[in-house]
């Protein structure tokens, strides 16, 4: 256990070092601790694809040619020390000190990374993709010094068509060189450089792409000398048609414009751009219009995705073309009414980029799809930038700048609302005592700010600056303009008393945000400043302290509440939303099916996420062991399948179903041992081995819980809720499948419901086949023992006394018994099954129940001896198992260390290989039951079935009680170890047969697996009188043994004896049943062959008992798990 | 406190606008507000506030109006705007039966979220649509109409809806924000629904909710010094 535990703590580690933080918003390790590569791509707004590869400290000079301000530095051009990274595909450089490097310990890394905490290119230096580097050389060979000189493609598009000797001559144009020194030991810097020479190989190639992606900056238009102009300019936004928002002069757009021109000739442009002061400067100023697109792109790390995939937004186009889908309805309608008031969007041409860029982002994320809002967003975008541009640039926002806003959920809108409010009681505690008092809900006027970033709520002109901002450095500056907009707003917002007065009062500001701040001040320069300014000011010096950390720090505090908020409101609304079958479940159990249905899936979504996680890390483990560096694809590191997060799932496949039913009813666990990693597969019982499926040794693929079984009844389950055919289930299926079942509490309607999950073509009969396979579900079903309320008396038996007595000296076995005689109920069963059906060609019917009668009677009066018998000795029933499994291999001590009294149990559960242990051969017993012949196809109707079931007391209860409460919906299964333990008798039964079972039932004839049950059921009902004076005998034995022994409640402390236990029994045994065994095995090799048993079967059966030992630790431990899920599901809920 | 006791008090009173989208909230609001109708207009983002007084013979009600937006994932949000309301608008669409269906489970979040006492109006809106309305091109602000030229687009029978609303006690109403047939009903029949002592405290603006969070005796208590002050503020 503590193996595994601690395996799938190492792997969920693993996995969380692998999700992106920005994007996080998950309560997971990964919030606290991020990984590198995460802060990493987010400092850098890299793709997520990078990962920090090498990083050395090192300084930046750019030479006095490239200095847009020269003067300052000496002659010898701009220093900054800070840091060089490397990853697959960028270098890059910054002064803000933050460390990525594998080496440094988390703890080191994240104090360090504290400061930026992924913040953004906020500090000064360059972020070059390798495809941009020209050529890097090594300077001067002084041993002290290693000096790197880049060469950059800056320039690369306009030097395309030129004549070079022209070029050079130039003096607008010369080429980006800039020198890196390094500083570290040789070593590391021999080591970093190597890194580097890989990169750079590898990158030759994307420099055509490279070329394609900078065409479309309007840089590359502006830097191109005059007389090249007339070719058309690259797309800068609807802006170029329609107008730019604002005055141009009033913008000053021109001055802006030559500023920017010239800082980009000097520092280079979009790839190959270096960020100086200046840069910083010129952004807090407002961008020029034609450049806002571009320098947005840039900013934001929307242009690095652009390089990744030039051609994502055409190719997403192309493939969905003509394509319906919720979100396209919802967009269009919304395509009217984003900006309306923007002239672009009054035009055929606007409103059809608009829909194309919404359009394709709701294909290639259809989590979020299309979420009121981004209309506007990206309605703003559009006036700035090409429909490509804005593309990238949406789903920038939607994964890494603002993420979960437009969720299906909303859930990072509704977070970063408890964000603020928590730094609005912070910083303005007298605001915030103002705001409770009068009950006035901040979020209530904040959140459409956040949503739209302020394009909704401040004049255009001004939006933009705010996201000039935003997207250099981030969420916090919403954060930043929100307080700051209260701040200034102070007073008047002190007398508003109501969300209505708060609103007006912000509404007449936003108004006025261009008018002067002060304009009764007597100094004309600060009459000049208006209020748009002031607010910026206010922003930018008084909530400095607001950085991207204390953001997260508060994101991380109020995520639980918030998603505790969201899940309630949706299981609110889900429960409320199921149709009329829902009203026979109470809603405790409506709530409570919600919490399984989707825990499971959430859970099975987290396992999912580890798995592959871990996978990925191996397959990366073992390539980069071949040297090479392969890109790694993580998805975006979203936390997926819980409910508050999004849709991601909400439908449950059969594993998944299985899984839920295991965590409901007690039949539906696997019988089979949980994985035990420590393990060899090799040591391993082979059986297992076969039919345990694909074994990642590091983790189960059903987590804590225990593995549900797999039997022909829930997939049959599974089809009869699955009303739509899709192969998978919705919480309504759920509710409405369990409503059948549980809901009337009738029998009539339970008898019904079963016999139409068998009735496969709907014609009202159930064939012999059918019979067999109910028979089967009904002792896959109560093989753990029956609950609900069963009579005790047994009142069908002439062993009454005898059973009154068992039960009256072993307290629980009563139950135990009843679970016993329940099978002589499903022998009676069958055997009435087939004297009452109806041939399908009359003739045989008579011999049939003939042949039959004779035997039967006894077999229910024998019942009870034989289930208090097998009770008895429930507790060794494990290692029984462990050699029944092995029984293949022909060993007389398996033989006879088996005791006898459990053979009818295991004869049914695995019938394949079992059924070769009855006494009676296949001839035999077929003579025995002519019904049982498949040339005399015969078949029950429902009238029939119900006749049979009402015939029997205990299939009576079985129906109107224990197979209803065997779904535990709200209380969940009793975590007792009488889970395991209390396998009494099937405990063996190989589940995952039925579809052998099935496939060859298809056969005419007796074939394959179908003869073994039948074999099987053949026997129970010819011989269970000699089997059950058997038991009888062997009762006695073991009810001594029981008396000896405690109840199997406290079999932990038993488990020395127990294994003790097959002695005496074993002795009991030695006549009749080994005698039986052997006939069956000379008749039944075939079967047995084919079960691949050959191999290694007497060393199994040797180390059957050691592994018996190992099962019920694992056993133990599954409990444990089985509470772990308890918890977890409790949390969930709350 | 003067107010109330002048011969036409005035006291304000919070509706909330639900329903899925495209069945005209907006517009009902809109005709209600401005007597007007409106091609594109912006989509709402969270909620919309708007206020419009409604003169009753006895006392002028102040509406302040959340219109919400029906965009099914804001629906987390509604708690946020219907929170304290005491008259809600719950709209479907007459062309469209599954926009009844997301009413009724608006009615049931309302019932059991949100303040007790709640005056719930349950609209059908785009009678215009239908051949018991005036003959109309098309309701909606752009929000998908499915109108049948050929008649009668009617797909919720009043018979149904209002058999509904009968069992849980609503008002119920059958619009056209297009036409503006019985728009203004609805909210003076809100209006007079309103019980009285949840507006004695003439909801100077909040003051009768200042004391707790989503609490509801609150309603009564509490008249506060403010509320003459706020009158008419908000508009």
């Amino acid at each position: 256990m503590f193996n595994i535990s601690s395996f799938v703590q190492k792997a969920q580690s693993a996995a969380q070092q692998l999700i992106d933080p920005m994007q996080g918003l998950n309560l997971t390790n990964s919030d606290r601790n991020p990984s590198k590569a995460s802060l990493f791509q987010s400092q850098f707004r890299l793709p997520s694809s990078q990962t920090p590869l090498f990083e050395i400290p090192a300084e930046l000079t750019i030479p006095p040619l490239n200095v847009t301000h020269g003067g300052k530095d000496h002659d010898r051009g701009w220093h900054y020390a800070g840091r060089l990274h490397l990853s697959e595909s960028y270098l890059c450089f910054s002064t803000t000190p933050s460390s990525f490097a594998h080496t440094a310990s988390t703890s080191t890394s994240s104090t360090f990374a504290g400061q930026t905490h992924g913040a953004g290119p906020s500090g000064n230096g360059f972020t070059f993709p390798l495809c941009a580097i020209r050529r890097v050389e090594r300077l001067n060979s002084q041993n002290f010094q290693f000096s790197l000189a880049i060469t950059t493609w800056n320039g690369i598009a306009q030097e395309q068509a030129k004549d070079k000797a022209a070029l050079k001559d130039r003096k607008d144009f010369r080429e980006q060189r800039i020198t890196i020194q390094l500083a570290g030991n040789r070593q590391v810097c021999e080591r970093f450089c190597d890194g580097l020479k890989k990169g750079l190989r590898g990158a030759v190639g994307n420099v055509g792409r490279l070329k394609k992606v900078i065409a479309e900056c309007y840089s590359e238009y502006l830097l191109r000398p005059e007389e090249k102009k007339n070719a058309a300019s690259p797309d800068a936004g609807l802006g170029v048609i329609f107008k730019y928002p604002g005055d141009p002069k009033k913008l000053r757009d021109r001055a802006k414009m030559r500023l920017w021109a010239e800082y980009l000739r000097d520092n280079g442009r979009n790839a190959t751009l270096i960020r100086q002061p200046t840069f910083h400067k010129l952004i807090r100023v407002g961008l020029p219009n034609r450049l806002r697109g571009e320098m947005w792109e840039l900013t934001s790390g929307s242009f690095y995705l652009r390089l990744e995939t030039p051609t994502l937004y055409i190719d997403t186009l192309d493939k969905f073309l003509g394509q319906e889908s919720l979100a396209i309805d919802e967009i269009e309608k919304d395509l009217n009414r984003s900006l309306p008031e923007y002239p672009g969007f009054q035009s055929e041409d606007g409103i059809n980029r608009l829909r194309r860029v919404l359009t394709a982002y709701s294909w290639i994320n259809p989590d979020v799809g299309y979420c009121q809002a981004m209309n506007i967003v990206v309605a703003a975008l559009l006036i700035y930038m090409s429909e490509a541009q804005a593309f990238f640039l949406l789903s920038t926002l939607c994964d890494r700048l603002v993420p979960g806003y437009y969720s299906s959920t909303m859930y990072g809108t509704l977070l970063d609302q408890k964000v603020f409010e928590s730094l609005v009681e912070k910083t303005m505690p007298i605001l915030w005592e103002h705001l409770v008092k009068s009950d006035v809900q901040l979020s209530v006027v904040s959140l459409p700010w956040f949503l739209s970033l302020y394009i909704n709520s401040m004049p255009l002109v001004f939006a933009f600056r705010v996201l000039d901002v935003f997207f250099v450095e981030g969420p916090k500056v919403l954060f930043q303009v929100g307080l700051a907009i209260l701040r200034i707003n102070g007073e008047e917002l002190l007398d508003a008393a109501d969300d209505g007065a708060f609103i007006s009062v912000l509404k007449s500001y936003f108004s006025r945000l261009d008018e002067s701040a002060h304009p009764k001040s007597e100094n004309p320069k600060l009459r000049a400043i208006n209020r748009f300014q002031e607010l910026m000011v206010v922003a930018f010096k008084e909530f400095s302290a607001i950085t991207h950390s204390t953001i997260q720090d508060l994101r991380l505090k109020n995520k639980d509440a918030v998603l505790n908020n969201i899940e309630n409101f949706a299981k609110r609304t889900a429960i409320r939303n199921l149709g009329p079958d829902s009203k026979v479940l109470s809603p405790e159990e409506l709530g409570a099916l919600y919490d399984r249905f989707y825990g499971v899936l959430y859970e099975r979504q987290q396992r999912d996420l580890i798995i592959q996680e871990e996978q990925r890390r191996r397959a990366k483990a073992s390539k980069s062991r071949a040297n090479e560096t392969v890109p790694e694809h993580h998805d975006h590191g979203v936390e997926k399948g819980r409910v508050g997060l999004g849709p991601s799932t909400s439908l449950m496949d059969y594993d998944a179903f299985r899984e839920f039913l295991a965590s409901v009813s007690k039949w539906a666990i696997s019988d089979a041992p949980p994985p035990t990693p420590r393990r060899d597969p090799s040591d391993r019982n082979s059986y297992f081995g076969s039919f345990r499926r694909s074994d990642i040794n590091l983790l189960s693929p059903w987590g804590s819980g225990p593995e549900p079984a797999d039997h022909e009844f829930m997939q049959r389950l599974f089809r009869k809720w699955d009303v739509t055919n899709s192969s998978s289930l919705t919480l309504q299926n759920v509710v409405t499948g369990l409503a059948q079942i549980k809901g009337g509490r009738d029998i009539m309607g339970t008898i019904t419901y079963f016999f139409e999950l068998y009735d496969d073509d709907g014609d009202g009969k159930v064939d012999r086949e059918g019979i067999l396979r109910v028979s089967e579900a009904l002792l896959f079903l109560s093989r753990r023992g029956l609950e609900g309320s069963l009579s005790h008396s047994n009142s069908t038996t002439m062993l009454n006394g005898i059973a009154e007595t068992d039960s009256a000296s072993l307290s629980p076995p009563i139950g135990g018994t009843i679970n016993e005689r329940f099978l002589g109920s499903v022998s009676a069963f069958i055997r009435r099954c087939f004297e009452y059906a109806d041939p399908d060609n009359l003739g045989n019917q008579e011999e049939a129940s003939q042949t039959i009668n004779p035997n039967t009677p006894v077999i229910s009066k024998e019942d009870p001896s034989i289930d208090s018998g097998a009770f008895a000795i429930g507790d060794d029933e494990d290692e029984e198992d462990m050699l029944a499994f092995d029984s293949p291999s022909s060993q007389p001590n398996t033989e006879a260390k088996r005791p006898d009294l459990e053979p009818i149990p295991p004869a049914i559960g695995k019938p394949a290989e079992n059924a070769s242990r009855r006494t009676v051969s296949k001839a035999q017993s077929e003579k025995a039951n002519v019904a049982l012949d498949p040339s005399n196809p015969l078949h029950i109707t429902l009238p029939t079935f119900r006749m049979v079931v009402l015939a029997d007391e205990l299939l009576e209860q079985f129906f109107e009680s224990s197979f209803p409460t065997s779904l535990h919906i709200t209380d969940g299964l009793p975590n007792t170890t009488s889970q395991s333990s209390s396998l009494t008798t099937f405990s063996n039964l190989n589940f995952s047969r039925p579809a052998t079972l099935s496939s060859s039932a298809a056969q005419p004839g007796l074939a394959g697996a179908g003869r073994g049950l039948r074999g099987v059921l053949d026997n129970i009902v010819t011989d269970a009188s000699r089997v059950a004076a058997e038991v009888r005998r062997r009762m006695e034995e073991a009810q001594r043994e029981l008396e000896k022994n405690a109840l199997p409640g406290q079999r932990d402390e038993d488990e020395e004896d127990e294994e003790e236990l097959p002695g005496p029994i074993k002795s009991t045994n030695a006549y009749g049943g080994d005698a039986e065994r052997r006939s069956v095995r000379s008749s039944d090799r075939d079967l047995l062959d084919g079960a691949d048993a050959g191999a290694g079967a007497t060393k199994e059966a040797d180390g059957s008992s050691q592994s018996l030992l190992d099962t019920n630790i694992e056993q133990e431990g599954r409990v444990n798990k089985v509470s772990n899920t308890t918890e977890r599901i409790v949390e969930f809920e709350s | 406190m003067a107010d109330s006791n002048a011969p036409k008090p005035s006291s304000s009173v919070k509706l909330v606008l639900l329903g899925e989208a495209a069945v005209g909230k907006s517009s009902l609001v809109l005709r209600f507000v401005n007597n007007d109708f409106q091609e594109n207009k912006e989509p709402t983002i969270g909620a919309a506030f708007l206020t419009q007084k409604c003169n009753l013979p006895s006392r002028t009600i102040k509406f302040e109006i959340w219109d919400t937006a029906g965009q099914e994932r804001f629906a987390s949000l509604a708690p946020m705007y219907y929170r304290n309301a005491q008259a809600a608008l719950v709209v479907y669409d007459l062309t469209k039966p599954t926009s009844l269906v997301k009413a009724r489970h608006w009615v049931a979040e309302l019932q059991r979220q949100a303040s007790p006492g709640i005056v719930i109006a349950l609209v059908g809106n785009k009678l215009d649509l239908t051949n018991d309305g005036e003959p109309g091109r098309g309701d909606g602000d752009g929000e998908g109409v499915e109108g049948e030229d050929s008649g009668d687009a009617r797909k919720v029978s009043t018979e149904e809806a209002k058999s509904y609303a009968e069992e849980e006690s609503l008002l119920f109403f059958e619009t056209s924000a297009k036409t503006g047939y019985n728009v203004a009903d609805v909210f003076t029949a809100i209006a007079n629904a309103i019980p009285e002592t949840s507006l004695k405290s003439t909801r100077g603006p909040g003051a009768s909710n200042a004391v707790s969070r989503g609490g509801e005796e609150q309603r009564v208590n509490l008249n506060g010094p403010r509320e003459t002050a706020k009158e008419g503020c908000a508009c």
